[in-house]
């Protein structure tokens, strides 16, 4: 089923087998070549942890169900670093097409809640299919340009 | 219909990776090649206010493009040192700023003078036209042709030039097309 991020956000994540709640979904880490949600950043800050999207059993419109509560792991390598600083915060984020020029911000991203698949772009009013992401970044996501853009 | 940007403008964008979504510098120059209608490279500061020069250059081959808001290019390694740049780049030539020269008709009539050199947005630097302070006062953009004479105090037009001379960025993006085509250039 798919999901935007602006819904998601917020939404508890439930460990599955002591049914504790481990804290809130913060932001989605994508693997922008695979077009594919790589992990969740649950918790902000020091406390910010992260949770693999295989360790996930269930991705509801209620709770985040988790398989236990050693799925969450403190970042691994400095792609995860940078997602738990909140520096790949993609709501917000402004976009540059690959020709240079500004699109606006992303106001949302539309993804496969079973698969983890990422679809749809949302860039103010106007939607991009998410093979156009080329790249994410602290300061920047890029895409490629659309048309007369 | 091309969108266009100001040699000016381009100073001070921010250079974007593609891959990373990083700003790794900002332009701090524009090196152009008046003969061939085509900037070279560009110089470079640090990311930041009064963060102060980088050494490392680009060449125009490891632009992506060029736009209205950042210098887009693959990757960080793009970025390189002025001796690993061609000769172009690493230690331009002198006399090549076109600001000042006088813009001359093929049939001797002047045109005003160059201000600034205006870009292709999207391309790697093609230039497609000036920005001239024109005869009468005001300010003006004229489409190039992609070879002139350049003798470093004066540039030889087309005398179609005069036709197509306008009054804005938008203007000349309108008319760069046509005015390739009546000089049988594309």
């Amino acid at each position: 089923m798919s999901d935007r991020l602006t819904n998601a956000l917020g939404r508890k994540v439930v460990s599955r087998t002591t049914a504790e709640e481990l804290g809130d979904l913060v932001q989605i880490v994508i693997d922008v070549k695979r077009r594919q949600v790589t992990s969740l950043v649950v918790g902000k800050g020091r406390k910010a942890l992260l949770v693999d999207w295989e360790q996930i059993s269930g991705f509801g419109p209620d709770a985040v169900m988790v398989a236990d509560d050693d799925a969450l792991h403190p970042p691994r390598d400095d792609h995860e670093e940078a997602a738990a600083d909140g520096k790949l915060e993609l709501i917000g984020k402004r976009t540059l097409s690959d020709a240079g020029n500004a699109l606006g911000e992303i106001s949302d991203v539309i993804f496969d809640t079973d698969s983890g698949a990422v679809e749809t772009l949302v860039i103010g009013d106007r939607e991009l299919p998410a093979k156009s992401l080329l790249g994410v970044g602290s300061y920047a996501a890029v895409v490629t340009a659309p048309k007369a853009g | 219909m091309r969108l266009l940007v100001t040699g000016s403008a381009i100073r001070g964008l921010p250079v974007v990776t593609i891959d990373g979504g990083e700003d790794v510098a900002e332009v701090r120059d524009v090196i152009y090649n008046p003969e061939a209608g085509h900037i070279v490279g560009l110089t470079l500061n640090k990311r930041g206010f009064l963060a102060g020069r980088r050494r490392e250059v680009l060449s125009a081959h490891t632009i992506h493009a060029i736009g209205r808001d950042a210098v887009m290019v693959d990757d960080e390694s793009s970025l390189i040192l002025p001796e690993d740049a061609p000769a172009d780049v690493g230690a331009p030539p002198p006399g090549r700023d076109v600001t000042g020269n006088e813009v001359l008709t093929e049939g001797g009539a002047s045109l005003g003078e160059v201000k600034d050199i205006v870009v292709l947005v999207g391309s790697n630097g093609e230039v497609v036209g000036y920005e001239i302070d024109t005869a009468s006062g005001g300010t003006g953009y004229i489409p190039l042709p992609s070879q002139l004479a350049v003798s470093g105090s004066a540039l030889v037009v087309p005398d179609a030039t005069k036709d197509f001379v306008e009054h804005d960025l938008v203007g000349l993006g309108a008319a760069v097309d046509d005015f390739r085509s009546r000089l049988g250039l594309r």
